[in-house]
Parts: C-alpha cells; structure tokens; sequence
C-alpha cells in the first residue's frame, strides 16, 4: 500500500488554476522532497493532502484512506508541521503536548509517556513547564516537530523543518528525522534548501505552476541534465572585478563567487579549466584549489522551473 | 494504529467529545481565565444595562433577570470572535482544521469554553440578586435550564461569527455587534415585547434573546410570553441553526 497516492488532482480557485492535473504517489518508508517556487502549488497540495482543503476534482488517499470520504482515519495515521512553528505562545510546552495528543486521541497513560519521551528527545525537558512564549525560535521548532510526532504517525508532513535554525536545534531535528526514517515513517518534505532535499530525499518532485515538471531520484535528475557543469576554484588573492573578466572566458555560460570562491558553469569543464589556468598565469595569481563539479539538485531546479540564478531559488516556499 | 473507522461508533463519539474537551480547556487557558477578560465579562454587561436601566422606576431587584439575559448574551458571543482570529493570524488553527475531528468536535470545542465562561459569569448577577436584593427565584429547575441554553446559543452564535474568514479581530466584532446589539432591544429586555408595535413583536420572534430572557422572567415571576416549554425548544433550534451554519461556513471558507 502506498502512504501517499494522488490522482490528477485540480484545484481552481476561480479562474485560476492552481493544481493542474498533478498525479503522483509517495511508498511507505520513503523519504519524498516537494520543491517548487513560489505559487507552483506546494501548501495547495499539502492543504489537500491532509484534509483542510477540497480538491476540485481528483483523489488524495493516505495509507488507502480517501482524504475526502473517509478523512479522520486518513489524519489519524499523520503528523504534520507547519512552516509557521503553529504552537500556542500561552500554554507551556507540556500542555501543547498534551493538547496535541488529546487531539489525536492519544490515551492518557500513552500521551504522558510520549510527551515526555519526545520532550526529553529534543532537549525541552527541562523547559516543559515553561510557557512557550520564552522559547526561542528554534525551541519552538523543535517543539512543533514533537508536536507533529505525538501521535506517532506512520506520515510526517515536514515543511521547512530547518529553515532559519540555529546550528544545534538543525543538528537535533535532522538527527530525528534520520531516526524516523530508520524507523519507516514516510517523510512528505517541503524545503528551501535544495541541498537538504538532495541529502534526504529518496526521490523529489519538481512543481511549477501547478504542474508536476519532474519526479525522480535526486541523482536520476541530476543525470539529466548533465550539460550543466561547473568549475569551482579559489586564487589567493580573490577580489569582484575578477568574476566580470572571468565570465567572458570561452565557454563560460555563468560565473558566480560565493566566499573565496568562484564558480564557471559551462558544458565543456576541460575547456574552461585551461581558460582559468591561463588568466591565473597571465594575472600572476596562484590557484589555491580546484574542483569540477557535476550538475545538482539546484541546477536540475532552475533548469524545470525556469528561476534565474540570484532570484528566488532560495526563496521558494 | 487501528483507524478511528474501524472503532465502533461509541469509541468514536468518545473520541470526539475528548477532542471537544481538549479545545474548550485549551480556550479557557489562553483566553477566559485570564483577569482582563474576566474583569470585561462582568463589566461591559453590567455598565449597559446600567446605562439603559437607571432612571427607571422599578425596584433594583427586578432588574436581575434582564442583567443576567445580556450578561450571558455578551459574555457567551464575546470571546470566540476575538480568539479565532487571532489562532487564525498565528497559524494554530490550521492545527485544529487539520486534526482527525469532525468540524462538529471543533464548533462545539470552541463554543462550550465560552459556554462555560459565560455561565461563571452569570452567577454574579445571579447571586448578587439573591445576596443583596433578596430577588426570589419561582422556578429554579426552569432558570438553571434557561441559563444553561441562552448560554450555549449565544456562544454557538460567536463561533458561527468567528467563521468569517479573516485575521482581523476588528472585522469580526463589527459585524456580531450588527446583529448582537439590536438583539437587547427587540428581546423585552428592556421594554416588553406586550408594550412594543407589532413589528416589534414580529422581529422579536426571530430573537433567541426573546426566548432565553422570557424563560428566565418566568424562573424569577413565574409570568412569561411564552411556555417554558416553547422557549425550550425555540433556544434548541436556534444551537442547532447556529452549530449547522456554523460547520457549512467552516467547512466553505477552508475550500
């Protein structure tokens, strides 16, 4: 049985469409990134996909339960965290836990067990008492995360679990998400971070205005688009108005510098590398390190989606 | 995990009044329990009627029926208006819309916290007509049954309004306060629905405020327009008006 399976779902609203016939389906145990810029229909689907919206036609089934006709029992089995870290400011840690787990019809003995249990896991314990308004950022999306893990849900629904976190509360949630994963939960992923889809996802879906451009293997959709290579590369001394000269070297397509480094995307990284290796002699530079580097999962996502390098590909939602 | 639709249907209702619990002490938390709303409760209610009823030549003690008809009124309609929206702003009612309950679980949750807080409230006039004026209550069984109804539909009637779609505490308020503060007036709180033109009267049968207020005249004089037993049933059909409108508005403008 498949966690997820999704049927040319349509969701209009009015004249504009915001799912255009999109089918996919997510198997039990698997770990599926969601991408898509802004407005490509993300928070549509996932509004959908847990019952809060109603598609306009098309089916949605969690485990085999239609998240239409038979939605309670489709919800029971998930957990879902939202972007917004949605917990309530005036209750402590310990009665969003309980609150949460009474929602979910968590019996008594089972919700104190796990609230504790999950607390404990994500470093909140000794905060459980504490009202949540006190909470940091990423306390707070810690405790969303138990939150959405109280019920012990064969799904999660993980949107933006990990944006905009400090280093310890990332580390702690990725270390839960690697364990869920182990332990079989089906993980549905929305993020801006390409790369965290990359190193997480078992597969990834590629949504742009409505439509589903691309669902593969991060790596299966890399090899698509192997045209897309670059050359990445630091000199000793770097300074900006290097990256202008260097991106009308020969078969350069785009140039970039990110920290120390600069990156030439081309289709011919041989070329490219005796053209650097060339400007770094004739400008008396030394080149500190070199690397070739194969298309990435960003890459695969500007190519579908048609973004441009610098404007929204890291502000996709 | 076995699926709620695999349990029987007992477990299931069981499940749904737990998760109504769970909302109505999650709003009494945040909300009802906190002094400034208590204080507001009891005054706002208190500081109309005073303002409609001093002057008037009636001895104190009298006033209480229709004190405790708007204290519930307010007390019961006020809070969810203002708290929906502000769960909407914040993202946590996406949490309740989400979560494996019925729509009815959510309205009823929502509604019996101010169900609850505006029968708390009402035992303040309640009481300060029994300690200090020495009003007589008739029909005591009749004034606990019309307290407990004009409560639940009027906090049933708040919920109904906080379904309009919005974050904006404001938009909502402007608009029960359309239809709650006419409400006093065509009801007999203040003038009886005998003394008012016909037109009074007729607007006046659309009212749930006529028939909490006339039961609750009859638990403390024994006179009413009305049988007790019509002001029960009128109050019933308005909570089920109003909870069934309430779900389809919920429910439509979550689409």
């Amino acid at each position: 049985m498949q966690a997820i399976e999704v049927s040319h779902l349509i969701k209009k609203f009015g004249s504009l469409t915001a799912l255009n016939d999109i089918s996919f389906s997510v198997g039990e145990g698997e770990t599926f990134g969601f991408l898509g810029p802004n407005g490509a229909g993300k928070t549509t689907t996932i509004r959908i996909l847990t019952g809060v919206s109603r598609p306009t036609s098309g089916t949605a089934a969690i485990f085999g339960h239609d998240i239409e006709r038979d939605k309670i029992a489709a919800r029971q089995s998930m957990g879902i965290v939202s972007e917004n870290s949605n917990v309530y400011d005036d209750l402590t840690a310990w009665q969003n836990m309980i609150f949460s787990a009474e929602l979910y019809h968590v019996g008594r003995k089972e919700r104190e067990e796990k609230a504790n249990e999950l607390l404990r896991k994500f470093e909140l314990y000794d905060r459980r008492d504490d009202k949540v308004r006190g909470f940091s950022k990423g306390m707070k999306r810690r405790l969303t995360l138990a939150i959405g893990l109280v019920n012990s849900p064969r799904l999660l629904f993980l949107d933006e679990p990990t944006s905009g976190l400090d280093v310890q509360s990332n580390l702690i949630i990725r270390d839960v998400i690697s364990d869920l994963v182990l332990e079989g939960v089906t993980v549905f992923l929305t993020t801006h971070n390409i790369e965290e889809a990359n190193v997480m996802c078992d597969r990834v879906a590629i949504i742009n205005k409505g439509s589903i451009v691309a669902i593969d293997a991060p790596e299966a959709l890399k090899k698509t688009i192997q045209s897309v290579q670059s050359i990445e590369f630091s000199f000793e001394h770097n300074s900006a108005n290097q990256l202008d000269e260097l991106s009308h070297l020969p078969m350069v397509n785009e140039a970039q510098k990110a920290g120390d480094k600069f990156k030439l995307y081309t289709e011919d990284p041989s070329e490219v590398i005796n053209a650097v290796v060339d400007y770094a002699q004739m400008n008396k530079l030394k080149i500190v390190s070199i690397a070739t580097l194969g298309p990435s999962l960003e890459d695969v996502f500007i190519r579908l989606t048609g973004l441009q390098r610098g404007e929204g590909i890291h502000a996709i939602d | 995990m076995p699926s709620i639709k695999h349990r029987g249907w007992a477990e299931r209702l069981s499940c749904e009044i737990s998760a109504a619990w769970a909302i109505a002490k999650k709003d009494m938390r945040i909300d009802y329990l906190k002094p400034n709303i208590i204080v507001s409760g009891i005054f706002f209610p208190l500081f109309m009627f005073l303002a409609f009823a001093l002057g008037k030549n009636t001895p104190p003690g009298t006033l209480i029926p229709g004190l405790i008809s708007i204290t519930l009124l307010f007390s019961a309609s006020s809070i969810e208006p203002v708290s929906i929206p502000i769960e909407r702003r914040v993202k946590t009612f996406e949490r309740l819309l989400a979560a494996p309950i019925s729509l009815n679980s959510l309205v009823s949750g929502e509604s019996l916290s101010g169900f609850l807080y505006s029968l708390g409230i009402a035992c303040l006039p309640l009481a300060v007509g029994i300690f200090i004026f020495g009003t007589p209550i008739v029909h005591a069984p009749a004034l606990v049954i019309s307290m407990i109804l004009t409560a639940f539909c009027f906090a049933t009637l708040g919920t109904l309004f906080a379904a309009y779609p919005t974050e904006n505490v404001g938009e909502v308020m402007s608009i029960l306060n359309t239809v709650r503060l006419p409400l006093i007036f065509i009801s007999g709180v203040f003038i009886p629905i005998s003394a008012m033109p016909q037109i009074g009267q007729n607007i006046a049968l659309i009212s749930p405020l006529t028939y909490g207020n006339d039961m609750i005249e009859y638990a403390y004089t024994g006179k009413s327009l009305f049988s007790p037993v019509l002001d029960i049933a009128a109050l019933v059909i308005f909570i089920l008006i109003f909870q069934i409108t309430a779900n389809y508005l919920y429910k439509k403008f979550n689409e």
